[in-house]
Formats: C-alpha cells, structure tokens, sequence
C-alpha cells in the first residue's frame, strides 16, 4: 500500500508551478503523411515534434514561412489548425539486449505482440558514423555458412557487403543463412565456455516488404533457433514512407549500443532499393528538386551516411552491414545500384540464370568481390580455397567457349570437369548454413581430387555425406580444424584418414 | 503553379519589408502597402494578399503576449508579464488579456510561436499521458 502512496505522492512532486515553455507551430496542410506547418521558429532539422492525439513528426524541411515535416503513425486524426509542439529531442529509440528476439517497428515499439520491450537505454536513429581514428581496418571473419561467398569473397566484421540481384534470385535467403551461422557458431561458442568467444548478434531490417515475407523470415530464423540472437525491425509495405525510410537508421542504432559496447553485430538491410524508393516518395511530396530517375539530389548521402555506421571500432566492438539491393533485369549500372556498389566493400552479385540453372545459391563469381579479401578468411580457407575463384572464373569463359567446338584438348576438358564439379560442390540448400571446420573439410577433399572418380552429379551428395560422417563420427577432429583454424601437416594427415574412411565407405 | 506560388510569396515579402518601418510593423505603412496593391493589383491578388497577411499577422504575433487565464487577472499582472517578455525578447511587447476557463487555473502566455503555460489543465493533461 505504501508503494502505491509513494507513487502518488511522486506523480504530485512532479507537478511543478513552475511555466513550461513551449516552441509551437499550427497545422497548414497535410497530405500523403507530410504537414506542412506554419510557426516552429524553433525547431531544429531532423528534430521530433508533437502532434496532437499522440503522433510524432520529424522536422525534414525548415523553409522562410512552413515547416515541412513527415508525421510517423496516424494522420487521419490531424487537421488544418491543430496546434504542434517541438520536443527539443532527436528521434530515438530503445537499444539493448532486451531487443533480442522480439520484432520492433521503425520507432522501436513492439509489433510482436510479446509485451514491452525490457530496455532502459536509447540512442538516436540519427547519428555521424565514426571517425578515421576510431576505426580499426576489417581482419576478422565473418563466416556466412555458406561455401561459395566464405571460401570466394569472404566478409569480415565491420565490412560492408552489397547482396545484390534481380527479385526472387535468393538474396533474403544468403542474408538469413549468415543469421542463422552467426547463431549457430553463438550457441557452439558459449557452450564451450571460451572466454575470448565473441558471439554475433543480428538485426534483420525489413523495409518495404510484404508481411506475409516478414512472417516467413521470422518463422525461418525461429525453426532455426536464431531468433533469440535477432532483433527484427518491421517497416511492411503498408507502414507509411517516413517509416520505411527511417527503419535502416533504427536497426543501425540497435547495431550501433552492441558495437560502441564491445561487442559484435551484423545488419541486414533488406531492401535499400526500396529505401530509396521511399525517399523518393517523401522528397517529391516536400517539393524538394528531383534529379535522376525522379530521386532527389542527395540520396547517395542517404545510403552513405547510413551505411558508413558500419564499422569494426578500436577497442570496441564492430558492426558488419549485408545491404540488399533489388535490380531489374540484372542492370548494375542503374542508378542506386551503382551507387550502393561505390559505397560497399564488395558485392554479391546473383544471376538469374544461375539460379534457373539450378545453381544455387546463384552467386555470380565473375561479377562478385570481396574488397577485403583474405584478410578476412582462417588460414585454413586460404590452404584449401585459394585457388578457387580463379579456376571457377577460367571454368565459366571455357564454358562459354567450348559450346562452339568438341574437339578440346585434354588440358581444357580437365578444367572444365573441374570447374563443373566445383560448381556442384558450392550448391547448398537453403537456410542450411555449413560450419567453416566443414568447408575446410569439403573443400579439402576437392583440392586432393576425392571427388574427382565419381560422376559430376552425385558430387552434391558426397560432399553432404562426407559432412555427415564428420559431424557424426569425426567431431574432435572437426573441433581440432576449427580451433586451430590453419591446417599443419599433423591435421591434414588426420583428415587424409577419415576423408579415405569416408570415401571407402561412401564407395561402397 | 509551384513557379506562381513562388511569384506570390516573393512579391508577399516585398511588400511585407516595405510594412516595416524601424524594424518594426507600422500601421500607416500597413495602409500605404493596401492602397498601392488596390492601385496596381498584382496577377494574383487574393493570393498576394493573403500571403501578405499571413506575414503581417505573424509579426504582430511577436508584438503581444496574450495572457490566457482562468478567473480574474489584476491589471498589475499584465504589467509584469508586459516588461518580463519585453526584456525576454528585447522588444516592446503589449500584453493582452483572454478569459480561458478551459485552463482551470492559472495561465498560458502567447507571444509569437512560443507558449508558456502554467496551468492546471496542462498539468492534468500530462498526468492523462
């Protein structure tokens, strides 16, 4: 009872005579989610002002006589008149472990029906990405569970790398593999009681996307038991656009605490096309100058500012950036692709026809880079996929080649069975991530030439088997690879044994 | 159309600087800007004058401090909040007096965009939040 009283008795102490001073402003016009308000003499760019019956704005466009601002929530309660209050506070949102598992909107409430959010801290959505000093050049990797991008175009923590490709060529699907190896390796990495351990938390930015695609990514990510170390930022296609465009700056805020606290975290910004398109829709209602393509001049700055908050800190943690970006009938040089591609430390570039192929996931080798490079692979990837890239990339300009001839010389049809059984080795299921210590070992048994008898296609299923056999009989030997992380003689002889184990048995 | 508005606005705040005298808004130049539009009408002259006012009413905002209270004001009062926005501002400010019983008690003061409010009914509307 005296909990209550005291309660009381606070709420009362609040109630200060003292006058309040108040910036305010009256509603002119609002339309497709923007006001335009007379008064505000105050108000500040990018600062939150109040609306009457509980909806927020941000001030977007200070002019000589209005101020433009995009209201987030529901319009259809204002009108001509309405009186609107600055709040002298950037837009902010709650940060924290207590994200971890739960859905959030653009503004940090909880759409997911699970309670309040438990956290206490909040951080702006807008903030200047880290400085030259502070920052600390990418070694450390970032394994995405799947073959063909860690053993090609490895990414390490801090890096920016652009998931690009036409619609339905499976970029969500490589962004929630990488989700899913991160918690995967998270759970392996805290059971073992490794100190040095850094797990990798996730947030997944859904801008613009259907629910229905958001229902499934979050069902996928719980099957696979990574939701617990995901936070998921929700701006569906039927959130208004000023939603949509500040859902990026939001989940890179949730990034952001995990980064400046010590700790790793990766985002997924899925899509930024439609980002852009969003901007688009907010600058032309605000009457700013269009330019190419009807989006305003500074939507490269858009993507840039955003994207530059990805970083690897000294001292600190990192935060590691999968943008997606969405073309149309595989054109890289349209407008925001282009510009994304000139932000990024690299790109996945998937192909439509690889995919229709059935070569999936339909990562492009020739178009696909890694700026970072083997800084950010395990030296054992380096021992047994070095050469990889190379040879995919010779293999796909003899294809093309030898479509015209057959008569090839026996160099050239050994390349090309080569590449064409290095091409089934990279095929991997969905949201099936493979552990590094297990791309070692695939990757070793192609380099010895273990696949090399057997017919081109039942290499997929060797190398499952192969990965079976280890994970069930050869599990200390699988620890071994991954702590030691670089393959000395000893190693490699202990894997030539179970590799001729497997095989002789696979064989049979 | 956004070309004439910005037509519109521009020749508003022509005719608003030419309002001022001293810095500040003069009623005989007020009638000066009137009587010369009615003599030379501008292309649109509804949309003129309405810009033109809307500046005009602005400034005069920023003049007077309108006191909103609930229950009777002593002329002393208006006074006090007369000079304290005056030297708040660094302009002369005339207060003017609004019944509000909306307010409950205590009062709201106007001046331009900002508003200082110390009233029950703003409190109890923060308890509501």
């Amino acid at each position: 009872m005296s909990t209550v009283l005291e309660q009381i008795e606070q709420q009362i102490a609040r109630l200060s005579s003292k006058a309040v001073r108040k910036n305010t402003g009256v509603i002119r016009t609002v339309a497709d989610g923007v006001a335009k308000i007379d008064g505000l003499s105050d108000v500040v760019y990018n600062e939150m002002v109040q609306f009457p019956g509980g909806a927020i704005g941000i001030a977007l466009n200070l002019e000589q006589d209005e101020v433009g601002c995009v209201v987030l929530g529901d319009i259809s309660k204002l009108k001509e008149g309405d009186e609107v209050q600055t709040t002298g506070k950037l837009l902010s949102i709650p940060v924290g472990k207590g994200l971890l598992g739960r859905v959030v909107d653009a503004l940090g409430n909880p759409v997911d029906g699970k309670g309040p959010i438990a956290s206490t801290e909040t951080y702006p959505v807008e903030k200047i990405a880290p400085g030259i000093i502070v920052r600390k050049s990418v070694s450390q990797p970032l394994f995405t569970g799947i073959m063909a991008i860690d053993s090609m175009i490895p990414i390490g923590r801090g890096q920016r790398e652009l998931i690009i490709g036409d619609r339905g060529t499976g970029k969500t699907t490589i962004a929630i593999d990488t989700i899913i190896n991160q918690a995967k390796i998270n759970k392996v990495g805290l059971a073992s009681g490794d100190k040095n351990f850094r797990p990798v938390y996730s947030i997944y930015v859904a801008i613009g996307q259907k629910n229905s695609n958001i229902v499934r990514t979050i069902g996928a990510l719980e099957a696979a038991g990574a939701l617990e170390f995901t936070v998921i930022v929700a701006a569906p296609a039927a959130d208004n656009p000023a939603n949509q465009y500040l859902a990026p700056y939001s989940g890179a805020a949730v990034g952001e605490w995990f980064m400046e606290n010590g700790m790793d975290a990766l985002i997924v910004y899925d899509d930024l096309s439609k980002h852009a398109v969003a901007y688009r829709q907010i600058s032309l209602i605000l009457k700013r100058p269009s330019g190419r393509e009807a989006y305003p001049g500074d939507v490269f700055y858009l993507h840039s500012r955003l994207l530059e908050r990805a970083a690897r800190l000294d001292g600190k943690g990192s935060l590691t950036a999968l943008p997606i970006i969405e073309t149309l009938a595989g054109d890289v040089s349209a407008y925001i692709p282009t510009n994304v591609i000139s932000i990024t430390d690299g790109q996945i570039f998937l192909e439509t026809d690889l995919f229709n192929q059935g070569i999936r996931p339909a990562v492009s080798v020739g178009l696909s880079v890694s700026r970072v490079g083997s800084s950010a692979q395990i030296k054992a990837t380096k021992q047994v996929g070095g050469k990889l890239k190379g040879e995919l990339a010779q293999f796909r300009e003899l294809a093309a080649f030898a479509q015209f001839g057959s008569d090839l010389d026996a160099k050239t049809k050994g390349q090309l069975d080569r590449g064409a059984r290095i091409v089934e080795l990279f095929k991997q299921p969905a949201f099936s991530p493979v552990p590094i210590e297990q791309q070692v070992v695939t990757l070793w048994a192609m380099q010895k030439g273990y696949y090399d008898d057997l017919d081109i296609k039942k290499v997929t299923a060797a190398a499952v088997s192969l990965r079976d056999f280890f994970s069930t009989r050869k599990d200390a030997l699988l620890t071994e690879i991954r702590t030691k992380a670089a393959l000395d003689k000893d190693l490699e002889a202990k894997i030539k044994t179970a590799v001729d184990e497997w095989k002789s048995s696979f064989a049979a | 159309m956004a070309a004439h508005q910005k037509q519109v606005q521009q020749l508003a705040r022509q005719l608003f600087a030419m309002s001022l005298a001293d810095g500040s808004l003069s009623a005989e130049r007020v009638a000066g800007v009137l009587e010369y539009v009615e003599k030379n009408p501008p292309a649109q002259p509804m949309a003129v004058l309405l810009a033109y006012r809307r500046l005009v009413a602005v400034e005069f905002a920023r003049g007077r401090a309108v006191v909103e209270h609930a229950g009777p004001l002593g002329q002393g009062v208006l006074a006090s909040i007369e000079s304290a926005m005056a030297r708040r501002y660094g302009r002369p400010i005339v207060a003017v007096s609004k019944d509000a019983p909306g307010l409950l008690a205590g009062m709201r003061v106007r001046v331009g965009d900002d508003v200082y409010e110390s009233s029950v009914a703003n409190q109890l509307a923060g308890l509501s939040v």
